[in-house]
């Protein structure tokens, strides 16, 4: 970027307010997988705002440093509020519970989800409410196939879950854990009492019972014709 | 399937407030503030302009919305812009843009190309503003960007009614001027009244302000086909893993 370009965008940030950005309170670095090839893992960078106590939105991002790439939007809704939603929308949402408490098994290192920063105490609340949240996310920037530009239609992504496809490959979460510093002991200490959801909707993770994930395809469509102006 | 010009289908019931919820609580304000006083933030703190526009659906181009992106440059061929409803603090994250200049516009194949529309004209009318900016500060800027061409993706159709975010995401498209591109007036004159300006004068003041060299074929593809894009999502047989070492 030329210096000039970096005077004025300064110049302009003084003068706005930027409201809706100053409402992000939180940064969480956790794991993803694109739903129609769940062999692509990616490490998610979440920038997250909190509209009530049963919504979040997210710009998620590839990484937390200033280069950062925008790679798409997530959407965290309580489960009281999933259990609204039409049925073929269901489909699309995953639940957050493993990307907060895995369950033990040797290779599966407890505490996807992690604030970075954050002492896990103080989060404690916070994650025992995510845990029981779905997710709806897509990805607009497939930076991980190596696209250096965002390219074609958004793909649906989901949470890591506990069984087969759904399992994070323990090298890419090690390599977080180092880069973060994150303690597994303090993540085990504090995470080992989230409670079990009483009701793990079955269309939520739709791959579990069906095999199949979810891909967008691009249509061309007739445009709908504009009214005579009044 | 769902689709992005379909209607979802019946909205989940609420007291109308889109979102639906429960205000937030005391603790979690405090969890928030606490949190954010030990991160740094960084990709957010670059977001460093708010511009204010227009924008339509590809697939239903009288349904025009007023736009705010908020812009983080990565270099000087691309920016990538988180985009919201309004600028008050409640606002909703409808989707992101991604702008990129001229030269790099002309590296994607023409099947990309299509999904991306123009700014000369959304710009040179002074449809897209920077609320609070002087226009003499922006001027270099706005010949920067008049230059460029935009893919948005809107993942939460808020002015249809969705209290939630539903569907498949859906391709956005930039004001033009001709037919469908053409923002209604009223649009325009409450946007304007919001932020006391006037779009004509800032049209005049831009008259100087020049499109690309020469304007892309497959961009704003709508205006030689009649054609938008919708999204359809499809069920597809999964990738299966290779075995764990």
């Amino acid at each position: 970027m030329s210096m000039e370009q970096r005077v004025l965008d300064r110049g302009a940030q003084l003068l706005q307010s930027l409201k809706p950005v100053k409402q992000t309170k939180q940064h969480a670095c956790t794991f993803a997988l694109y739903s129609h090839d769940m062999t692509r893992q990616i490490e998610t960078h979440h920038f997250i705002t909190r509209l009530n106590q049963d919504f979040l939105q997210c710009a998620v991002y590839d990484s937390n440093d200033a280069h950062a790439r925008l790679i798409g939007i997530e959407y965290i809704i309580s489960d009281s509020i999933f259990e609204t939603l039409p049925t073929e929308e269901q489909k699309l949402c995953t639940l957050m519970r493993t990307r907060f408490c895995n369950f033990s098994s040797f290779w599966i290192k407890l505490g996807l989800w992690v604030n970075p920063g954050v002492p896990e105490m103080v989060m404690k609340t916070e994650m025992e409410n995510l845990a029981k949240t779905y997710g709806k996310f897509w990805c607009t920037w497939q930076v991980d196939r190596g696209d250096k530009l965002p390219l074609g239609a958004p793909a649906l992504v989901m949470s890591p879950q506990a069984v087969s496809e759904g399992i994070v490959r323990p090298d890419l979460i090690e390599k977080r854990n180092i880069k973060y510093n994150v303690s597994i002991e303090a993540l085990k200490a504090s995470r080992v009492e989230i409670a079990e959801p009483e009701w793990i909707n079955p269309l939520a993770d739709y791959w579990k019972q069906h095999g199949k994930g979810f891909s967008v395809d691009i249509e061309p469509a007739e445009m709908k014709k504009r009214a005579p102006f009044a | 399937m769902a689709s992005s010009d379909r209607s979802p289908g019946p909205m989940p019931p609420g007291n109308g407030a889109v979102p639906p919820g429960k205000p937030m609580t005391i603790g979690q304000h405090v969890l928030d503030k606490g949190a954010q006083m030990l991160q740094t933030l960084k990709p957010i703190k670059q977001m460093s302009q708010h511009v204010c526009t227009f924008a339509a659906y590809s697939h239903d181009m009288t349904r025009q919305i007023q736009t705010h992106h908020f812009v983080h440059r990565l270099n000087q061929d691309f920016l990538q812009c988180a985009v919201y409803d309004s600028d008050a603090p409640d606002a909703r994250l409808i989707g992101v843009e991604y702008i990129v200049s001229e030269r790099t516009f002309e590296t994607l194949p023409p099947e990309e190309q299509k999904l991306w529309h123009s700014h000369a004209h959304e710009i040179q009318s002074g449809l897209w503003v920077n609320p609070r900016v002087p226009e003499m500060v922006l001027k270099s800027e706005l010949n920067d960007l008049a230059k460029t061409y935009g893919k948005f993706w809107c993942t939460w159709q808020v002015d249809r009614g969705d209290r939630l975010p539903l569907g498949a995401p859906a391709l956005m498209m930039s004001p033009q001027e001709v037919n469908l591109g053409i923002v209604r007036a009223e649009l325009v004159k409450e946007r304007d009244r919001k932020y006391n300006i006037c779009t004509d004068d800032l049209k005049k003041s831009r008259v100087d302000i020049l499109g690309p060299e020469m304007m892309n074929p497959f961009a704003d593809y709508w205006k030689k086909t009649g054609k938008g894009f919708a999204n359809g999502i499809e069920q597809i047989q999964m990738k299966l893993r290779a075995p764990f070492p």
